[in-house]
């Protein structure tokens, strides 16, 4: 052991180390008697060093001791049932054993053996009325030894069975047990007595201890006292362990997913976003009619999206919306658009669903908005779709609109470029034509991510003027999607949509950013 | 979205050309086209193709057609095409309708093609074409079902009228006996497939050729003897039925370009109607119905963001395909017989886009200033949080959709087993698909308690919470149903009474600056004489208390657990001072 850093050590330990030389023998009772310990802290200093390989058993001594029962500490009190009997018949004279019990505060079994073992010695007999009657309570001299060596318990805690002689020792076993002491007076415990002795490193660091100068009166903790009296210049102040496993906290802390949307929208609110949102029930109208997909558009399946159970309709869909919208679907108004040239249905529209794409809420948003104006949503989508590590019946859906007198494709493409480098980081950028039934053009963003490679970020568009116009806008609006949930994943390490939304605790307690 | 499988051979030949893959994926966007799957050891390749309003791109020929056209081959002419004011020639190739399918399916269209023995990828690319098309733009056969039938061995004029289901019969294509019509519904699986398309008149659409053999009960099954085309069959009989008249008529079009370009002949069918339809009574199929579709190069330039002649336009529709030419300043867009995805001037304006290619535009930044801005929800959510994380909550993220006994009867104070609350406040699924995601949640404490649930084994205390929606049934809006920002939290210990939960909701409204009052409030969630409304500016915004043990027993939670749930909303107002 080359580097001891003996400050480090604990002050019970340098006050035993001190105390004792090479040669002395290192026990517990010694550490009582020598240093002051008590004997808890002496065995901690014990399990400690022995730990660091200071100390080394020497020998070990096998002692039995008598522990006084929680019956022994209640007949310390009111002595054993035979004492018991004596002193009730010296004061009241013959009895029979029934009142004789109920005078000893005893269970009439107990009453009847402590009186055979009393007759057997001839101590107490029973005349022809059928009464106990004392004889001579010195016969049964055992009762007296008892009630000493209950008494030294008492005062002396566990009695070494060397510290009885022959007849005490006979005595006390007759009211003594290993196991199941609850019946008897004393319980039985064997304990080894353990001595140690220095190792080789354990006498160096002895030497260090003492050549140090430290006498294990440091102080431990700096306490507000120290500070008031200014003790503290005075104190030497023990070191601490650093090398000692820290201790895991619990703090409260926010969701890791929920951050990372937060951070998707702080960045959206830096690119001049506003935020919208709405309710997750919505209607047929707002959900597809809005962004001009037909009603028999094979997206609009029952399999593909969640009906509302009761009530099945909205009483009404806002106007002139309802009217412009149904128009724009027969024959596309006044748009220049020929529409899709069927008869529009008017129940129909009013169904309730779950809202089934983010885009909704970009439509509920054209009423509304200002020009210039953008706007985005993070909202909740439910979709008819098998739980799995890629699907989820409820998810996050990113998206939102810009909408200007001066909009166009090369503006879309920038502002998709925009999305690509500020919210995903990306290194490189790809467009390609893609296809929404509500925006025309249509173009997806492929983008070369520094730790996903290339992936697709999201759809975008110009929205269709058969959107916007019934709608009341006039300008060119953009309109734009983004997944962000693949970089969530990546973002905390997980490749699991389902864990996103965990209700294991322990697990949302340990997760961190990656 | 439709995919489909081709031979990668067969693919080059249409195109004209051996494109390495990297050329062929880039190619490929053109047509809004992805590779699924490579080719494999038969030389299969799989495509995904994403626009559904273009059916003619899901066949081996129409890809292939439209990438040659791009990579600079000719438009090609079609001469089979009738137009109303044009009919072709039929001869006795006619078919006659009867007047009792007005009102069950309609309109019918097809064509003779005949020419070489057909091999084995020809087969196969008509069948799937034959299955894409009825399938994706059908309407799963609604709108348009298809049949193919060896031409050679009927007779023209060919029958289609409404037959008695149960008199008429015939063997259907994987059968060896007769069956009525109504036992095909039943019993044949493509009856029990398709047959509810006409199941519920009481007559039925039936085709049968001049001598009484049976070609087929569409839309659901051919016959096996006229029905059943092979490789080596070199002369063909398509039709097609269906309810929308244009729609049929895109889709015979597609298919008679396609076996055009297969190098097969294609000889036009006339349909006599006897009442009237959009085409007319007498009606010559392939027609081509398509209007010419006009876009000025102004409003092209405007929405694209490049400037753009009428000449420009005109050069990059040709390479979409797209015959075009100046009239009078716009740019007057023929399209072509395979295609009626022109609906809005936009619409040209996307081919245009392709044809100028899109890594030609360069991307340009938004000219306009406009304030970003959170909703005024989120910004006091994120308040909330904060004061919460500072009070020790973990914040959890639930899904909202959940099953009728965690949302409903575990909090019932009476076994889950016995409950038989009402679920008529919650928002109830029609057509869940399974009774684990059936009602979306009316309360964040049920998500919370879930998380209990399943959490025992991590270390107490547990302080969690949720800032999240929830949807109840409210008669005062129009969708009868309200979406609420409720923010629920739970504390969970061998120490939490009310006084802990009150303390904590007390301090983080402290922090909000927030007055509350607190008033005893009856609440089966909660143990009696242990829950208090919570009342801000007078009215009800939330409720606290200690978790009644039977709802504890009901979600298997063996710790005192105390909760709050207050209505985001209702503070929000309050600290606005609304």
């Amino acid at each position: 052991m080359t580097d001891i850093d003996i400050r480090s050590f604990h002050p019970l330990e340098i006050r035993v180390l001190l105390h004792f030389s090479e040669a002395s023998e290192l026990t517990v009772p010694e550490m009582v008697a020598r240093v002051g310990l008590k004997e808890g802290q002496g065995n901690q200093v014990v399990s400690w060093l022995a730990a660091k390989g200071l100390i080394e058993e020497s020998s070990r001594t096998a002692r039995v001791f008598y522990e006084l029962t929680e019956l022994g500490k209640e007949y310390v009190d009111t002595g054993v049932p035979e004492e018991r009997l004596i002193r009730v018949l010296e004061k009241d004279g013959p009895t029979p054993l029934p009142a004789l019990a109920s005078a000893c505060g005893l269970e009439m079994r107990d009453t009847g053996s402590a009186f055979g073992a009393l007759s057997r010695v001839g101590a107490v007999e029973m005349d022809s009325d059928k009464r106990a009657v004392l004889i001579d309570p010195a016969k049964a001299d055992w009762v007296a030894r008892v009630r000493g060596i209950l008494e030294r318990a008492a005062r002396d805690g566990a009695l070494a069975e060397e510290s009885l002689d022959d007849a005490e020792r006979t005595a006390v076993q007759g009211i003594a047990k290993k196991r199941g002491a609850g019946t008897v007076a004393f319980r039985i415990v064997e304990r080894s007595e353990v001595v140690y002795r220095f190792t080789e490193s354990g006498e160096a660091v002895r030497k260090a201890a003492a050549d140090s100068g430290l006498t294990g009166e440091e102080t431990g903790s700096l306490s507000p006292a120290m500070l008031r009296d200014g003790s503290w210049k005075r104190a030497s102040f023990r070191s601490y362990n650093i090398d000692t496993p820290p201790a895991r906290l619990i703090p409260g802390r926010r969701n890791p997913y929920a951050e990372y949307l937060e951070s998707v929208k702080d960045t959206l609110v830096g690119l001049g976003f506003e935020e919208f949102d709405g309710p997750v029930v919505e209607t047929e109208f707002w959900n597809s009619d809005a962004l001009f997909m037909p009603q028999f558009h094979a997206a609009r399946d029952i399999h593909d999206v969640y009906y509302v159970a009761e009530p099945t309709h909205a009483r009404e869909i806002e106007q002139p919306y309802l009217d412009q919208v149904a128009a724009v679907h027969e024959n596309g108004w006044s748009t220049g658009s020929r529409g899709w040239n069927y008869g529009f249905d008017r129940d129909f529209t009013r169904r309730l669903i779950l809202r089934s794409q983010g885009t909704v809420l970009s439509a509920k948003q054209l009423p509304k908005a200002k020009v210039p104006g953008r706007y985005f949503g993070i909202v909740r989508c439910f979709r008819y779709d098998q739980v799995d590590a890629t699907h989820l019946s409820d998810f996050y859906q990113t998206e939102g609109i810009v909408l200007g007198e001066d909009v166009n494709l090369r503006t879309l493409l920038g502002m998709l470029k925009m999305f690509a480098e500020e919210v995903a980081g990306a290194t490189e950028v790809k467009y390609v034509p893609g296809y929404f039934p509500f925006t025309e053009p249509s173009v997806e963003v492929h983008i070369k991510h520094p730790k996903l490679g290339w992936f697709e970020l999201g759809g975008s568009g110009i929205f269709r003027p058969e959107v916007t116009a019934p709608l009341g806008i006039d300008v060119p609006v953009l309109a734009w999607g983004l997944g962000i949930d693949r970089m969530a994943l990546m973002h905390l390490g997980l490749n699991d949509l389902r864990e996103l939304f965990s209700n294991d605790l322990e697990r949302v307690r340990l997760r961190r950013r990656k | 979205m439709p995919k489909i499988e081709l031979y990668r051979n067969a693919l080059d030949t249409y195109i004209g050309e051996k494109l390495q893959n990297d050329v062929l994926e880039e190619q490929l966007s053109v047509a809004k086209a992805e590779v699924d799957e490579w080719e494999d050891e038969h030389g299969l390749l799989k495509i995904e193709l994403n626009d559904t309003n273009r059916p003619d791109l899901w066949s081996t020929a129409g890809l292939g057609r439209q990438l040659r056209v791009y990579r600079g081959g000719d438009i090609p002419a079609y001469d089979f095409f009738s137009t109303t004011d044009a009919p072709k020639e039929c001869g006795s190739r006619v078919v006659h309708v009867d007047a009792g399918l007005k009102n069950i399916r309609p309109y019918i269209a097809g064509f003779v093609a005949s020419g070489p023995s057909i091999d084995a990828s020809t087969l196969n690319d008509i069948i799937q074409t034959q299955e894409k098309l009825c399938w994706n733009y059908g309407q799963k056969r609604r709108a348009v079902a298809m049949g193919i039938y060896r031409s050679d061995l009927m007779r023209f004029p060919v029958s289609y009228r409404a037959a008695d289901p149960d008199a008429t019969q015939f063997v259907p294509l994987a059968e060896e006996r007769a069956m009525s019509l109504r036992q095909m519904i039943t019993e044949h699986p493509k009856g029990r497939d398709f047959g509810h398309i006409v199941a519920d008149f009481p007559k039925m659409p039936y085709l049968e050729d001049a001598g009484g053999d049976a070609l087929s009960f569409p839309p659901v099954i051919n016959s096996a003897r006229l029905g059943a085309v092979e490789v080596g069959d070199s002369s063909l009989f398509i039709e097609l039925t269906g309810t929308d008249q244009s729609v049929l008529h895109l889709a015979c079009s597609i298919v008679a370009c396609d076996l055009a370009d297969a190098g097969f002949t294609i000889e036009p069918v006339c349909i006599e109607y006897p009442y009237d339809t959009p085409a007319g009574r007498t009606v010559v199929t392939p027609q081509y119905f398509q209007t010419p579709v006009e876009i000025e190069p102004a409003f092209a330039s405007k929405w694209l963001g490049v400037p753009l002649t009428a000449d420009d336009c005109i050069r990059l529709l040709g390479r979409m395909g797209c015959v075009a030419a100046e009239a009078r300043g716009s740019v007057r867009v023929q399209p072509p017989p395979y295609r009626n995805d022109f609906l809005h001037p936009v619409d040209i304006a996307e081919d245009i886009m392709i044809g100028y290619g899109m890594g030609n535009f360069e991307p340009t930044m938004l000219q306009d200033f406009t304030v970003g801005r959170l909703t005024a929800v989120e910004v006091l959510s994120r308040d909330v949080k904060t004061v919460l994380v500072g009070l020790g909550f973990q914040e959890m993220v639930f899904n909202y959709l959940g099953s009728r006994r965690d949302y409903l009867d575990r909090m019932q104070p009476v076994a889950t087993d016995e409950s038989d609350a009402d679920d008529s406040a919650m928002v109830r699924i029609q057509n869940p698909m399974s009774e684990n995601y059936e009602y979306v949640r009316p309360s964040v404490l049920p998500s919370l308690l879930s998380a209990e649930a399943v959490s025992a084994h991590a270390v107490y205390p547990h302080l969690i919470f949720e800032i999240g929606k929830v949807a109840v049934r409210d008669a005062a809006d129009s969708s009868g149903t309200r979406t609420d920002d409720v923010l629920g939290l739970v504390l969970s210990d061998v120490e939490s009474t009310f006084n802990t939960v009150r303390d904590k909701v007390n301090t983080m409204l402290y922090f909000l600056n927030i007055d509350a009052r607190y008033e005893a409030a009856d609440d089966s969630r909660f143990i009696a004489g242990r829950c208090a409304r919570i009342l801000v500016a007078g009215r009800t915004a939330g409720i606290m208390g200690e978790l009644h043990p039977q709802v504890l027993e009901n979600w298997g939670i063996s710790m005192p657990t105390t909760a709050a749930e207050l209505n985001i909303g209702s503070l929000l107002s309050r600290e606005s001072g609304v």
